[in-house]
């Protein structure tokens, strides 16, 4: 592998201005457990892709992943209305609310937006998992669409010796399902490169704190950097955490393209 | 390196958490031995680490620690974080002895109270904290060997004992501040503490001063470390002196 630009634009402090960047995994807001310094706002968010070059991030509120999917996707379509080149709108759906009212929220969003883009899921802070009855609005329209589901987890019931993301990734061939945190930790990488291998609606979300020596390098060989995204989790989460990791990978500057913004160009039409 | 290196655009980075050495849950791409290690920094761009051996943190401290002299040698680009222990059980060389050694040697400490079986407080470390403390020895410790309460008591009685914390998550700013506040004697490696705006906060509140780099190499990658300090709103001087200017200092290499 020849030398990379990326890694000498890293190691001389030179922001990524040149190329399409995408986070798909953004979220926005305070949050009760930490402090977030800028509190998350919009702005603080652009302010904060704009340090590295990332020109474009798919959000998620806090309060949405948390008790309100209503205010959460209200303020996160407020924001993308705000900056429509640089926000685009996940709509969270808690599938404890009533059906009609989860059915509402997609038809509310799709008529506003002209189609959704794409989908979070946060199973864990909502206390279920993906195999709730009430996510099933969602894999339909999101089937029929062909819009991604970005999930904290793919966490459901086994069945016949195949694991719930298997088994949904085969029912619904037009949904990218996104599985968030993915290169966080040697064993999370293992268990998902083999999982996303026998699927190719499976795709690795980078998002996290975690940045294990050379996990990037296995996820790109194992599966293919075509099946992998850079994500962030800001304002969880500084965008220089994940975005220098990727610019020092040891991959090919096309691959690094790829992960950086083409992917999910392609999956989110944007 | 003269701290004319703090202003304009030159920035040296040295790293705090370097280790070398086989460990036990190692995978295929890490590199274990000074080679590895140096062209790692040669590859990322990182000019000086401080090292540590994985004998000394999980085997034998003293055999570690001599293992680490004879790898790293008079290499002027690498200096010895070694492993301490309290003294009641003599394993290591007394306190006053060994820390003015580590001082000579212009290195550092690294503490593993919890895997190594003692307590980060006075009635256990005090003597090994007391030696540390009076040659300025900076002393690091993971957030998985201690508690905040700990280390809030021992910046309150090791006034001179420059701390330096590791491991941290991005959630700590409720714990850490109000000690950053109280303690100048508290420093934060930046690698794990990825809260958004972090080193631009912490700077405005407390100074850049307090903010040390380190990768956690070779476990962990060095781009996103890389990243903060590269990539920042703070000033030339500031990502200078974050980037390596802070660690050089406290280790006597030059001036604040």
């Amino acid at each position: 592998m020849g030398e990379s630009t990326f890694v000498e634009k890293l190691k001389s402090g030179i922001r990524v201005d040149d190329e399409l960047v995408i986070d798909c995994h953004a979220h926005m807001g305070p949050w009760y457990n930490f402090h977030i310094p800028g509190d998350g706002t919009p702005e603080s968010m652009v302010e904060n892709m704009d340090l590295v070059g990332i020109g474009m991030a798919v959000a998620a509120p806090h309060i949405a992943i948390g008790p309100d999917i209503k205010e959460g996707n209200r303020q996160v379509a407020e924001a993308a209305e705000r900056y429509p080149d640089r926000l685009v709108a996940y709509i969270t759906i808690n599938p404890r609310y009533p059906l009609p009212e989860i059915e509402a929220e997609i038809s509310l969003y799709h008529d506003l937006f002209g189609g959704i883009k794409g989908f979070k899921f946060h199973s864990s802070c909502h206390g279920v998992d993906c195999s709730h009855l009430g996510y099933g609005p969602v894999y339909e329209y999101a089937n029929e669409h062909g819009v991604p589901i970005l999930s904290h987890v793919w966490d459901g019931p086994d069945k016949d010796g195949k694991s719930f993301l298997a088994r949904q990734a085969a029912a619904y061939p037009n949904i990218a399902f996104l599985h968030a945190h993915s290169g966080n930790s040697w064993d999370v990488i293992r268990k998902l490169t083999a999982e996303a291998k026998g699927h190719p609606n499976i795709y690795l979300d980078m998002a996290g704190s975690g940045r294990p020596y050379g996990g990037l390098e296995y996820m790109v060989k194992e599966v293919g950097a075509d099946r992998v995204l850079l994500g962030t989790d800001m304002p969880f989460i500084d965008v220089r955490c994940q975005f220098g990791r990727l610019l020092a990978a040891r991959i090919s500057d096309d691959d690094k393209r790829m992960i950086m913004g083409l992917n999910a160009k392609r999956l989110f039409n944007l | 390196m003269s701290s004319d290196a703090a202003c304009g655009s030159r920035i040296e980075c040295m790293d705090c958490n370097c280790r070398i050495g086989t460990f036990e849950h190692m995978e295929e791409p890490h590199f274990t031995d000074v080679d590895g290690l140096l062209a790692e920094m040669e590859f990322i761009g990182i000019s000086q680490a401080l090292v540590m051996h994985s004998w000394a943190s999980h085997w034998s401290p003293r055999l570690g620690n001599a293992k680490l002299d004879e790898l790293i040698g008079d290499r002027d680009n690498l200096y010895p974080c070694y492993v301490a222990l309290p003294s009641a059980t003599g394993e290591l060389a007394p306190p006053a002895e060994f820390a003015a050694e580590v001082r000579a040697r212009r290195g550092a400490v690294r503490l593993f109270p919890a895997e190594h079986q003692w307590d980060f407080t006075p009635w256990c470390a005090g003597e090994l904290l007391d030696a540390l403390a009076a040659r300025s020895v900076p002393a690091l410790i993971d957030m998985g060997q201690t508690n905040w309460n700990q280390i809030a008591a021992v910046l309150e009685q090791y006034r001179e004992l420059p701390l330096i914390i590791l491991g941290t998550s991005y959630r700590i700013n409720r714990h850490i501040y109000p000690l950053f506040k109280k303690y100048e004697n508290l420093y934060l490696e930046v690698n794990t503490h990825v809260m958004t705006w972090s080193l631009e906060d912490i700077s405005e509140r407390f100074g850049a001063e307090r903010l040390i780099f380190g990768t956690g190499l070779p476990e962990t990658e060095a781009g996103g470390a890389l990243a903060q300090v590269r990539y920042n709103k703070l000033s030339d001087a500031d990502k200078a002196r974050i980037a390596g200017g802070n660690l050089r200092s406290l280790l006597g290499m030059e001036e604040p």
